[in-house]
């Protein structure tokens, strides 16, 4: 049987999925060896040119400029099958949270205001690609066959979509939410308040840590990190994206949490004062792709493409 | 005008290009041009000081643990914080994980290839997938140390790729002592392989060397890179060798010190100018201005800054690498050498932090913290170099102002000017191609 043929890019994202794909470590030389041929990826190979066609297009990251949306597009034309990995490429990820600015005031701050640039700052326009007004995740570009969301996805996951679209089935990936594979118990018991940050004080190490107090996002939060953050005593951040189920990974949570609170009369508006920064803990990662895509509009206007 | 572009730049993490300008028969410009720009000096403004350590970390794929963790020291001032012993040294353990992950990753994986496969090999096969089907046993080497890298930052952050256990005041929890005892019983083979493998790689940087100078009669080193610039690194304990804690030390191109300065007084010695063609500004001494002020971070700065390294095997290969080429070098085709020399003295200061039980215990892993109003700036070697994140909080500590150098943005100028005086000793060459 003929090797398949992979191309992999880094879009805007921090090339954290291609290191946990080399974290598959003699695997992936088993697979180069047996399954796989990498025709494209600069991280790794003295290759400049995207190859004419290709069988899977494995891309990480999201559209931040205009060079992400044209190697999008000429790997969309290259590829029978496109990966969308990790949860940028996916939802956007952090970097979505530009979204909650005008673009204007990310480069003014970034290339004028910062405490260490000289009098001289002007915004780079020669040379370097357009930048958008406000990140896109990978699906609302180009067509996208699989979605590998995590930050980053585990390596073992990364081979078995790539193993599974050689194999020809579906891929076996965690579709429940963060809770399933928490160790943590949950005694179902009212959310009457969200008292204490990230970190602080001594949480019970057995017990659910939103039902402790804790702004947990793993209900909204899709499995796959064996529970990563609530395993070493912290809440869960959201950084594998929202469930299938879930439309929108912040309405999602709060929906968890309200609902919840409704039964017991809680003051909903002092559970969101507990969070102390609504947008970013309920789409730190999946702002871009949340439904509050008005922001978009109300923020850019007519500019907003 | 004729221009060259050199357009993905590979083997590499980031989105960059080379454009040489070729005017009257000279090559009359060389650009570096950075492509992308994030913005998350403006989006973490806002954001609750404590979630910051997490989010930066998503700036660099490779060297997460040392933006994690030179944010957690920032955000630990701003709320005035200080980690006990254990949350200090399980910290350090974390940063020292990294480093051996990305060295290993940076020589073997990205470097490598030019020494071992060669220059003049296809491209497409100057590869890591080459060097380990010809050399199986270097491919051992590097698939080790950075299992082994990688592994520690899972013990010790929780995962290995994004680190989650930094928060105000420490980490939020002890190393697991199986885990500690498995990563103990490694060590000592780490320490040989990494010194192993220092001593095929200097082997192998010396023979391309040799090579060029016996077939091509072209001294590479004075060749490609050679440029003098101001030195910047960490340095602890009468100015040993540092990676993650200590006062930053500027030397000139001589090896004379000009400077050093403690965190939070950066500001008083680096400055930032804007380049119209490329999203990354140019870091500079401001007492020594633009762009005579240019200088360098990174395991050859390192190596300039100090005067030994604080282990036994490092300062070994050390002392044969300053009998080499002298205590301050300029070269840059050096500094994988100096990254081997590093790579060994991570393995050997891994160890010493391993045997300590402190990194054990649960009682001594954080400090409890309030959010606060505050100031706080956080400086760490990252395996490119020096490091900076600077934070405002408000009442609320939520971020208010942020400040970010990070390593590769340093050395960016010093890239640039490589590249210039690369391309003019080589102009007869690249005219011809232009």
């Amino acid at each position: 049987m003929s090797k398949a043929t992979i191309a992999t890019a880094q879009l805007s994202s921090c090339v954290g999925c291609h290191v946990s794909l080399l974290d598959l470590h003699e695997r992936l030389l088993d697979l180069l060896e047996d399954a796989i041929e990498i025709d494209y990826c600069y991280v790794l190979v003295d290759q400049k040119e995207i190859p004419e066609h290709v069988d899977v297009a494995v891309i990480e990251g999201s559209i931040r400029n205009e060079e992400d949306l044209e190697v999008a597009e000429e790997l969309r034309e290259a590829a029978n099958i496109v990966v969308a990995v990790g949860t940028c490429a996916c939802y956007g990820g952090v970097h979505g949270l530009a979204n909650l600015y005008h673009i204007d005031d990310v480069l003014e701050w970034v290339f004028k205001e910062t405490p260490t640039t000289d009098d001289e700052g002007e915004t780079p326009e020669e040379v370097v690609p357009e930048i958008f007004d406000y990140v896109r995740p990978l699906p609302e570009v180009i067509d996208v066959d699989y979605m590998l969301p995590g930050c980053p996805p585990k390596p073992e996951s990364i081979a078995e979509v790539i193993t599974a679209i050689i194999e020809d089935r579906q891929p076996k990936l965690p579709t429940t939410n963060l809770c399933e594979e928490c160790p943590r118990e949950k005694e179902d018991i009212p959310i009457e308040d969200i008292k204490f940050r990230t970190g602080q004080g001594r949480p019970d190490p057995d017990k659910c840590l939103l039902e402790q107090g804790y702004p947990c996002m793993g209900p909204a939060t899709v499995a796959g990190c064996e529970a990563a953050c609530p395993s070493r005593g912290l809440p869960c951040r959201g950084c594998n994206g929202p469930t299938k189920q879930a439309l929108d990974q912040g309405a999602a949570s709060l929906d968890a949490i309200a609902s919840v609170s409704f039964e017991t009369g809680v003051d909903v508006e002092e559970i969101l004062k507990g969070l102390v920064d609504l947008p970013g803990k309920l789409y730190m990662f999946s702002m871009a792709a949340s439904l509050l895509k008005g922001h978009r509009d109300v923020i850019f206007g007519s500019k907003g493409e | 005008m004729a221009e060259i572009k050199i357009h993905p730049l590979t083997r590499v993490e980031g989105h960059g290009e080379v454009i040489i300008e070729v005017e009257n028969g000279e090559v009359a410009d060389v650009k570096f041009a950075v492509l992308a720009v994030r913005g998350f000096e403006k989006f973490v403004q806002g954001r609750p000081a404590e979630d910051v350590p997490y989010i930066v970390s998503r700036i660099c794929g490779i060297c997460q643990t040392a933006h994690h963790l030179a944010a957690c020291k920032a955000v630990d001032s701003c709320f005035d914080a200080e980690p006990p012993e254990g949350g200090h040294k399980i910290r350090w353990l974390m940063h020292i994980g990294n480093m051996i992950h990305s060295h290993a990753l940076h020589f073997y994986f990205l470097a490598a290839p030019d020494y071992v496969v060669g220059p003049d090999a296809d491209p497409l096969q100057r590869n890591v997938v080459k060097i380990v089907e010809d050399n199986p046993e270097v491919g051992k080497i590097a698939i080790e140390l950075r299992r082994y890298g990688q592994d520690i930052v899972e013990a010790t952050g929780g995962k290995a790729i994004h680190p989650v256990t930094g928060i105000p005041g420490g980490v939020s929890s002890p190393v697991d002592p199986e885990s500690r005892d498995d990563l103990l019983s490694r060590a000592e083979e780490m320490i040989e392989m990494a010194y192993e493998g220092a001593k095929v790689g200097i082997e192998a940087i010396k023979e391309t060397l040799e090579e060029y100078r016996e077939k091509h009669d072209i001294d590479l080193l004075e060749t490609l890179g050679n440029i003098e610039t101001y030195h910047m690194g960490l340095v602890s304990d009468g100015d040993k060798h540092e990676f993650y804690d200590g006062e930053v030390r500027v030397v000139d191109p001589n090896g004379e010190e000009v400077t050093r300065f403690e965190p939070e007084e950066y500001q008083d010695v680096i400055a930032e100018r804007t380049i119209e063609y490329s999203y990354v500004k140019h870091p500079y001494l401001k007492d020594v201005g633009y762009p005579d002020g240019i200088y360098r971070v990174g395991p050859g700065a390192r190596l300039n800054v100090c005067s030994g390294m604080k282990t036994e095997r490092a300062q070994e290969l050390y002392e044969e690498y300053v009998g080499e080429f002298g205590e301050c070098v300029n070269y840059s085709l050096t500094i994988n050498w100096a990254r081997l020399v590093e790579l060994v003295a991570a393995c050997e200061e891994a160890k010493m932090l391993l045997e300590d039980d402190v990194i054990t215990d649960e009682d001594e892993c954080k400090e409890d913290y309030e959010p606060k109003a505050g100031e706080g700036v956080g400086i760490v070697e990252a395996p490119r170099g020096t490091l900076i994140h600077h934070y405002v909080t408000d009442d609320e500590g939520r971020v208010k102002e942020a400040n970010l150098i990070v390593a590769t943005t340093h050395n960016v100028p010093a890239i640039e000017l490589a590249l210039k005086k690369t391309a003019k000793k080589l102009e007869d060459e690249i005219v011809e191609l232009a």
